[in-house]
């Protein structure tokens, strides 16, 4: 899978952008010190610079969602979490909203929320203001969908809805848990490139996926396993050979595959 | 934002109706009262029309009002709290806890030291029903969890009652009062009863101003949260409000099942998802479906309005399984 064209990438390392954000604004976009949850996730410590593209890979059951879960403030973790420097105990829940947006694996709605309705709750923290809500459904074709319940969509469509929901929100930090797994393949190089244009912004975009090869298109990658950090850095230094193996029991090999891309 | 046509219309349209209703209540009985009678009886012009209103009809129709639309906002409540159509009251076993904690109020003989001791027992059973379902189901639970849970504990608050009954058989007063609760019903209400169940009006304007953080709330806890909604808290809210409505809507006219649960999927059918509109819709609904109910209550020769809602509510429930299947 290749990168659209807008990226700055290739290869390894921060976007000229990012690197350009790390040293005007030295806070990171996302801190976490000690990130413990019993039995799912110990003692992890990382920093995200603002305006950076970051992947969270790691085999099934490695703690990937618990740690989104953490960083967005939605599993106890007192004193771990720092988002731009603020402790997130010190964030008031409404304001919690404007700062992070979480998208998770996959949803069930109960209700039949129009999918404009539910992109629109994006704005809640802003006083239900409505800005920006007919761009994102705009961004992620649901334009067309707007008055349909969300209890009646495929699970693409569902992720496409939430996802929307997160661009409303406007937060500079953007979690994603598995945001690809469910797409076809142009909804990934869109949300792909869109992650790219949140990024260049000044957004940070932490999206857990299990495809390595779009994991070493990223700034950066992080490779939980069994819970526990076991890498992070430039994808050209992290995805290693030997890391594949250990980690996810698999051999790497470099070589000419298909490719797509945006028309 | 509540779109304009929804203030403008829907809203008032519903308030019309219950109007209506309650004129049609005030009006329908051993005796039948014209519209200009009850005028002139309301503002004790014409001696007897006001005695039937003073003393019988007001006081039924403020009960009735007051226990529809409590049993309404709180099934909805409950709904969007655990993320499933199918909570409601009596289904969750909160009704029978609330109709346990009145009748060991009564059969202890408490009841009778103050008008607020019903009420409270009822409150205090409810709370017993409503944090085992909580602790029993967590929150979007599935439909199975849920009902199994209501069903454990409708039996087991249900042996509660029964157990006071089979003590009391000796007092046959207190007897035909505990079965009172049991069959739920408007009969002989009182100011008293009217007075009991007015906390409602409390609660009820407590619960109103929820209707947007619950959209969210309906659509899953995490997500709620990270849109910026504080969970903790308006869940403990949601969890009380709606259990104190239930509670004092069990303790002023008894058990009445499936109001909680038809009331809100019928205007969820009308006017779509949104807690802004179905909040105050199902305050409004709910009284206008029990003063319903009512008056076929005193039309078919005063069957109990546990049995009306209970020959209506069962088939819908049924329907709304088959349907959810």
């Amino acid at each position: 899978m290749k990168q659209p064209q807008s990226s700055p990438f290739p290869g390894d390392g921060l976007a000229p952008e990012a690197r350009g954000k790390i040293a005007a604004f030295p806070q990171h976009a996302l801190s976490l010190r000690g990130a413990t949850v019993a039995g799912r996730l110990a003692d992890v410590t990382l920093d995200l610079p603002a305006g950076a593209l970051v992947g969270l890979v790691g085999p099934n059951g490695a703690g990937k969602s618990t740690l989104l879960q953490v960083a967005a403030g939605l599993l106890p973790a007192p004193g771990a979490v720092r988002w731009g420097g603020r402790d997130l105990d010190t964030v008031p829940a409404l304001e919690r909203g404007r700062c992070a947006a979480w998208v998770p694996q996959e949803a069930r709605f109960e209700f039949g929320f129009t999918v404009r309705s539910v992109v629109a709750q994006g704005r809640f923290a802003h006083g239900d203001d409505e800005r920006g809500v007919d761009a994102a459904l705009a961004r992620f074709d649901l334009a067309l969908l707007a008055q349909r319940p969300v209890n009646r969509l495929s699970g693409g469509e569902r992720q496409r809805v939430l996802l929307a929901r997160a661009l409303a929100t406007a937060a500079p930090l953007q979690l994603w848990d598995e945001p690809l797994a469910p797409l076809d393949p142009r909804h990934v190089l869109e949300v792909l490139a869109l992650a790219r244009e949140l990024v260049r912004d000044g957004s940070t975009v932490l999206m857990s996926l299990h495809d390595l090869r779009v994991a070493s298109l990223l700034d950066l990658v992080i490779v939980l396993h069994d819970g526990r950090l076991r890498a992070s850095g430039r994808p050209a230094e992290v995805l290693t050979p030997e890391l594949f193996a250990e980690v996810f029991g698999v051999r790497a090999r470099l070589v000419p595959g298909l490719s797509l891309e945006l028309p | 934002m509540i779109p304009g046509r929804f203030l403008r219309w829907v809203f008032p349209f519903s308030l019309l109706l219950l109007a209506g209703l309650a004129v049609a209540s005030l009006a329908v009985g051993d005796m039948v009262l014209s519209p200009a009678r009850i005028w002139h009886g309301l503002l004790r012009h014409d001696e007897i029309a006001a005695t039937i209103l003073w003393q019988i009809r007001l006081p039924r129709l403020i009960v009735a009002v007051l226990v529809g639309a409590a049993l309404s906002a709180s099934g909805l409540v409950m709904q969007a709290y655990f993320r499933n159509s199918l909570a409601s009251p009596g289904l969750l076993g909160v009704s029978s806890g609330g109709a346990a904690g009145a009748v060991v109020a009564i059969a202890c003989g408490i009841a009778s030291l103050s008008l607020w001791m019903v009420p409270l027992a009822a409150i205090g059973g409810a709370f017993v029903a409503t944090l085992s379902v909580v602790a029993l189901a967590r929150r979007g639970a599935s439909t199975e969890r849920l009902l199994l849970a209501g069903i454990a504990l409708n039996a087991l608050l249900g042996a509660v009652t029964s157990y006071v009954l089979s003590t009391q058989t000796a007092i046959y007063g207190r007897n035909t009062q505990i079965l009172f609760w049991l069959l739920g019903g408007l009969d002989d209400r009182t100011w008293e009863h009217a007075l009991m169940a007015s906390p409602i009006v409390l609660a009820a304007a407590f619960v109103w101003p929820l209707g947007r953080p619950m959209d969210l709330l309906s659509l899953g806890a995490n997500e709620a949260q990270s849109l910026g909604v504080d969970v903790r808290s308006l869940r403990r809210r949601l969890l009380v409000h709606s259990t104190v409505l239930t509670a004092i809507a069990t303790a002023a006219a008894g058990t009445v099942g499936f109001v909680g649960l038809i009331v809100p999927h019928i205007l969820r059918l009308v006017v779509g998802p949104e807690h802004r509109r179905l909040m105050p819709l199902s305050l409004v609904g709910g009284a206008a479906f029990v003063l319903v109910c009512d008056l076929i209550c005193r039309t078919s020769g005063d069957v109990r309005l546990g049995i009306v809602t209970a020959v209506l509510g069962a088939p819908f429930f049924l329907w709304l399984l088959r349907r959810q299947a």
